[in-house]
C-alpha cells in the first residue's frame, strides 16, 4: 500500500511537469497544425539556462523561472517566424523533419558549446524530501509541482478570459475562420510557438534540480510529450494536463511494479494503444 | 505555346545513362587496385554504407510517401542477428571440436559436425528474417494511422525494440554491446576470405549491396509495384478506389525496404565489428537513415547516392575534425587558447550538427532534394534556350 | 436483373443521419442521375456503396453480390468504381501514368497497360497530355483524366460524383458528349450533378434525395413535375 501510494504521488508531482512539456507541444500543434519535433530540444535549452542562471549568478532555478520564461518566449518566437512560418503550408512529413533538423541543431550545438558531460544543479534543497505518513515526497518536485500548477491556471485564464487567448483559441479551431474574422493569424501562430516554447523550458528549469543535464536531453522528452498529447488527444490543453498526470503515474507505476528498465516500453505501448483505439485520444473530438 | 502544365520526363534509361552508369561501375570496381589508403577506402565503405540505407529507406518513404523514422530497428536487426549468431557459431564450432578429441568414432564426429555446426554467417539471413517478421508485425499496427501519427507510431515502435534489446541482455548483451574479434572466413566465387585487414572485401561487400539495392530499387520503379506504391504516395483514397490494396501493397513496400535495412545493418556490424543499442539503435540513426533519401531527393533511384556523397563526406569532415586541427596547424589559431581547445575537442564531437543545418537548409530551400534542385536548374536553363 | 441494388440504406455519424433508408435500384446499361440539395448525403451514398464506409443499416448488392463490408479496392476489382467530387490527380506522375495505375488493376504487364491506358487517354482526348504531369493539369483536363482512370479498371458499374463541377459550359459539354460516349460501350453509370439541365439531358431515371432520404425518383419529366423537389430546390436557396 505504501509502495502503491509512494508511486502515485510521485507519479503525480513529476505528472506536473509533464503536462507542462504537453501543453506547450498541443498549444503549437493545435494553432498552426504543426508536430513539433523540437520540443525536448527546447526544453534542453531551458535546463541549460537555469544551469547557468544558477552557476554564473547563484539565481535560484525555482525563482529563475521568471527569466527563463520570457527569455524561451521570444527564443520560440524567433524560431516561428525564421523557420516553421515558411513551412506551414507544405506537407506534414516535411514539416516533421524541418523541426528535427532544428532539434539536431539546437542539441548539437549544445554539445560544442558544453561537451557532452553530464551537468548537475545541485541546490540545498536538492535530495531533501518531507516526510508524511510515512511517505517521503521530494521538496524539489513538491515545489515544482506548485509552480507547474500555478503557471497552468495562469495560462488557462490567459487563453480563456483574455481577448488575445480566445484568439488564439479560435485560430486552433479553425484557422481560416479566424482568419476571415479578421484575426491575425500569422501573429498567433507566433504567439503560440513563443508560448509553448516558454512552456517547455520552464519544464526544463524545474526539472534541472532533479536531472542530469546533458545536449542529448530533450530527444526523451519530445517522445513524452507526444505521448502525453496524443493521448489527451491532439490540440487539447486539458486533455495535455490529463495526459501528463497519467503518464507520469504509469512510468512510476511502471518501475515500481514491473521494473524501471521496461517503464517506457509501458509508456509507448499505451502510446500505439491509444493511437490504434481511439486516435482522437481522451478529450480530443473526432477527426473528420 | 502556352503550356498549362509541366512535361514530365519519364525515366526510361537512355544509351547514354547507361554507358555512363556501367563506366561508374567499372571505375568502382578497379579503385582498390590504384588506391591502397585504408582512409580512402574507408570513407569509400562509408559512402556504400549511407547509400544502402537511404536506397533501402526510399523504397517505403520516397516512392510509397510513409515516412518510417523507426528504421533503426530493421538495421538494428540485421547488425544483432549477425553478430549474435557470428558469436554463437564461433563458440559451438570450440564445442565441436572439444567432442571430436572424446569421440572414437570419426564417423560419428563428422554426424555431429554437420548436424550441429551453425554456419557462422547465417546471422545475416538471421537478421533478414528478423527484420521481415519485424516489418510484418510494424506494418500491421502502425499502417492503419496516416500522416503524422505514422510517423509517431513508427518511432514508438523502433523505441520498443530498443529498450527490448537494451534488456534482453541474456542474448543480446544489453548495453554492453556485442563485440567480436575475428571474422571468420567467408567464400565468395569458389575463394575463401579470411585476411579483412585491407578493407578489400569490406569494400566489395558493400559496392555489392550497392548494386543490389540500386538493382531492387529499379526492378520496383519499373514494374506494377512501383506504380502502386507511387499511386499510394500521391492519393491513398485515389489509389483505394483503382483497386490498390492499401494494406497488401504498404506491407510489401515496407517489408522491402526492412529487408534491404537489415542488410546494411550486418554490413555495418562486421565492418566495424562491435554494436550496442546506442549506435545501431537509436532515434539518431532513424532520422540519420531519413536524411539521406531527403538530401539527395526521394522517390529516385539516384537521390540517395547523391544524398551519402553530400552526407557523407561532411560528416566525416567534422567528425575526423580536419577543420579544427587544420586551423590550429595552420598557426591561425593558438592550440592551447580557448578557442583552439574548443575547435580541436570539441568540434569533432558534433558531425551530428551537419544533419541538422543539411536539413533545414534542405527542406525550406530545396525541398525536393538535392537532385530536384539539380533537375529544376536544368530545366529552367534548358527552357531559356529553347 | 439490376446492377446495382440499394437497400435501405442508412449511415449514421454520431447521431446524425447522413443517409436514411435510401433503397433503389439501376439497371444494367442505364444512366442514373443522383440529384439533390447540398448535404443531401448524395457524396455519402457514395462513399457507402464503393466501400470507404461500412452502411449502418442496410444492404448493397452488385451484381448479385452483397457489397457490405467490403474495402474499396475489391469494390473496384468487382467492376464498380468511381471518381471525385474533389479530383484526386495522382500529382507527380504523368497522365498515362495515372491512367495505367488503373488499368494494372487488371493486368500485371506494363507493357499491356500501358496500351489500355493510351486507349483510354484517347477516349476521353488527352492524348497530347499524355506525358505531362497530372499536378499541372487545368481542371477541366483533370476531370477528364479522373474518367480515363477508373474507365481503365474496366468497370461495369461507374459512379461519377460531379465531373462537370467547376467546369465552363463548353467543358461541361464535352463531358456530357463523353458521358453518352461511356454508355455506349456499355458501362452503367451513376451520376451526381448539379447542373440541372445537364442531368436532365443525361439521364434516363434520376432519384433525388433530400436531408439524407429519398425524396423522389422517376424519368427526368416525372421529376421537373414534382412539387416535392421543386419545394425541397426552392426551399434549400
Amino acid at each position: 500500500m505504501i509502495l502503491f501510494l509512494q508511486s502515485l504521488i510521485s507519479g503525480i508531482l513529476i505528472g506536473g511537469v509533464y503536462a507542462l512539456i504537453g501543453i506547450g507541444l498541443t498549444i503549437i500543434f493545435g494553432v498552426m497544425r504543426v508536430i513539433n519535433f523540437a520540443h525536448g530540444d527546447i526544453m534542453m535549452v531551458g535546463m541549460y539556462m537555469t544551469y547557468f542562471l544558477f552557476t554564473l549568478f547563484g539565481i535560484d532555478p525555482f525563482v529563475s523561472v521568471l527569466i527563463t520564461i520570457p527569455m524561451m518566449f521570444i527564443f520560440g518566437g524567433i524560431m516561428q517566424k525564421l523557420f516553421i512560418n515558411r513551412i506551414l503550408g507544405s506537407l506534414p512529413q516535411n514539416q516533421i523533419l524541418l523541426t528535427i533538423g532544428l532539434g539536431l541543431i539546437m542539441s548539437n550545438s549544445a554539445m560544442l558549446a558544453f561537451t557532452s558531460d553530464y551537468k548537475i544543479l545541485t541546490t540545498s534543497y536538492s535530495s531533501s524530501s518531507y516526510r508524511l505518513a510515512g511517505l517521503s515526497i521530494s521538496k524539489p518536485l513538491a515545489i515544482s509541482f506548485l509552480i507547474t500548477v500555478a503557471i497552468t491556471a495562469i495560462l488557462y485564464w490567459f487563453l480563456m478570459r483574455t481577448d488575445t487567448g480566445q484568439a488564439i483559441r479560435a485560430t486552433a479551431q479553425d484557422r481560416e475562420a479566424a482568419q476571415l474574422m479578421g484575426i491575425n493569424v500569422k501573429r498567433m501562430s507566433v504567439l503560440a510557438f513563443g508560448i509553448g516554447s516558454a512552456m517547455a523550458g520552464t519544464a526544463g528549469a524545474l526539472i534541472s534540480p532533479t536531472y542530469y543535464i546533458f545536449p542529448q536531453v530533450g530527444s526523451a522528452f519530445t517522445l513524452k510529450a507526444f505521448v502525453i498529447t496524443v493521448l489527451g488527444g491532439m490540440g487539447s490543453i486539458v486533455g495535455a494536463t490529463l495526459g501528463g498526470v497519467i503518464i507520469g503515474v504509469v512510468e512510476s507505476m511502471g518501475a515500481a511494479y514491473i521494473s524501471s528498465d521496461w517503464k517506457d516500453v509501458v509508456v509507448f505501448t499505451i502510446f500505439l494503444l491509444v493511437l490504434l483505439i481511439k486516435p482522437s485520444g481522451l478529450m480530443g473530438t473526432s477527426r473528420t | 505555346m502556352n503550356h498549362p502544365g509541366i512535361l514530365h520526363n519519364r525515366h526510361g534509361a537512355s544509351p547514354l545513362a547507361i554507358i555512363a552508369f556501367i563506366a561508374i561501375v567499372a571505375l568502382l570496381i578497379a579503385f582498390p587496385g590504384f588506391v591502397e589508403s585504408p582512409y580512402a577506402r574507408h570513407i569509400m565503405v562509408l559512402l556504400f554504407l549511407s547509400t544502402i540505407m537511404g536506397e533501402s529507406w526510399n523504397i517505403i518513404g520516397g516512392y510509397t510517401g510513409q515516412y518510417s523514422v523507426g528504421h533503426a530497428a530493421y538495421f538494428g536487426a540485421g547488425a544483432y542477428g549477425t553478430l549474435i549468431v557470428m558469436n554463437a557459431a564461433q563458440f559451438d564450432q570450440d564445442k565441436l571440436l572439444e567432442l571430436k578429441d572424446l569421440a572414437q568414432d570419426s564417423h560419428l564426429s563428422a554426424l555431429l559436425l554437420s548436424a550441429h555446426y551453425l554456419h557462422p554467417w547465417t546471422g545475416v539471413l538471421v537478421g533478414m528474417l528478423a527484420a521481415l517478421t519485424l516489418s510484418l508485425i510494424i506494418g500491421s499496427i502502425c499502417f492503419r494511422l496516416r500522416g503524422p501519427y505514422f510517423v509517431l507510431a513508427s518511432i514508438a515502435v523502433a523505441e520498443i525494440v530498443r529498450i527490448s534489446v537494451l534488456n534482453l541482455s541474456d542474448l543480446t548483451q544489453g548495453a554492453e554491446g556485442i563485440l567480436i574479434s575475428d571474422l571468420p572466413p567467408i567464400i565468395i566465387g569458389g575463394r575463401t576470405i579470411t585476411d579483412f585487414s585491407t578493407k578489400v572485401p569490406f569494400y566489395y561487400i558493400g559496392l555489392g549491396l550497392v548494386l543490389l539495392t540500386i538493382l531492387v530499387t529499379w526492378l520496383v520503379q519499373n514494374s506494377k509495384l512501383g506504380y502502386f506504391f507511387q499511386a499510394i504516395r500521391e492519393d491513398q483514397d485515389a489509389a483505394h478506389s483503382l483497386g490498390i490494396s492499401l494494406t497488401f501493397y504498404k506491407n510489401s513496400a515496407l517489408a522491402i525496404s526492412a529487408v534491404l535495412t537489415s542488410l546494411a545493418g550486418s554490413f555495418y556490424a562486421i565492418y566495424i565489428k562491435f554494436i550496442d543499442p546506442t549506435t545501431v539503435l537509436s532515434l539518431d540513426l532513424s532520422v540519420q537513415i531519413v536524411l539521406i533519401s531527403i538530401i539527395g531527393g526521394i522517390g529516385t533511384i539516384y537521390g540517395p547516392v547523391v544524398g551519402a556523397l553530400v552526407l557523407v563526406p561532411l560528416s566525416e569532415i567534422l567528425r575526423s575534425n580536419y577543420l579544427g586541427e587544420s586551423l590550429v596547424n595552420s598557426g591561425l589559431v593558438n592550440p592551447d587558447s580557448a578557442v583552439g581547445n574548443f575547435l580541436t575537442e570539441n568540434l569533432s564531437h558534433a558531425h551530428v550538427l551537419i544533419y541538422g543545418i543539411l536539413v533545414v537548409l534542405v527542406i525550406l530551400f530545396m525541398p525536393e532534394g538535392v537532385l530536384g534542385f539539380i533537375r529544376k536548374i536544368m530545366a529552367k536553363k534548358r527552357l531559356g534556350r529553347s | 436483373m439490376a446492377i446495382l441494388e440499394i437497400k435501405h440504406v442508412s449511415k449514421f455519424f454520431g447521431g446524425l443521419a447522413a443517409n436514411s433508408d435510401v433503397s433503389f435500384e439501376i439497371n444494367p446499361g442505364m444512366i442514373m442521375g443522383l440529384i439533390g440539395p447540398n448535404g443531401a448525403g448524395k457524396t455519402t451514398l457514395f462513399n457507402c456503396i464503393t466501400g470507404y464506409y461500412p452502411p449502418s443499416k442496410g444492404e448493397v448488392i452488385f451484381d448479385g453480390r452483397r457489397m457490405n463490408g467490403l474495402q474499396p479496392d475489391k469494390v473496384c476489382k468487382l467492376g464498380m468504381a468511381r471518381t471525385w467530387q474533389k479530383v484526386r490527380p495522382l500529382a507527380k506522375m504523368s497522365v498515362v501514368d495515372n491512367v495505367m495505375v488503373g488499368a494494372l488493376c487488371r493486368t500485371n504487364s506494363l507493357k499491356l497497360a500501358r496500351e489500355m491506358a493510351m486507349e483510354q487517354v484517347r477516349v476521353v482526348r488527352l492524348e497530347h497530355r499524355s506525358n505531362f504531369l497530372a499536378g499541372g493539369l487545368p481542371i477541366g483536363e483533370r476531370k477528364k483524366l479522373e474518367v480515363a482512370r477508373v474507365l481503365a479498371t474496366q468497370p461495369k458499374l461507374l459512379l461519377l460524383d460531379e465531373v462537370m463541377g467547376g467546369l465552363n459550359p463548353a467543358e461541361s459539354e464535352e463531358i456530357i458528349q463523353l458521358i453518352l460516349d461511356i454508355r455506349k460501350l456499355g458501362i452503367t453509370q451513376m451520376v451526381i450533378e448539379h447542373d440541372m439541365k445537364a442531368i436532365m439531358r443525361i439521364s434516363d431515371r434520376i432519384v433525388v434525395l433530400n436531408s439524407g432520404e429519398k425524396l423522389a425518383e422517376g424519368t427526368p419529366d416525372e421529376i421537373v413535375n414534382n412539387p416535392e423537389v421543386v419545394a425541397a430546390y426552392l426551399g434549400s436557396e
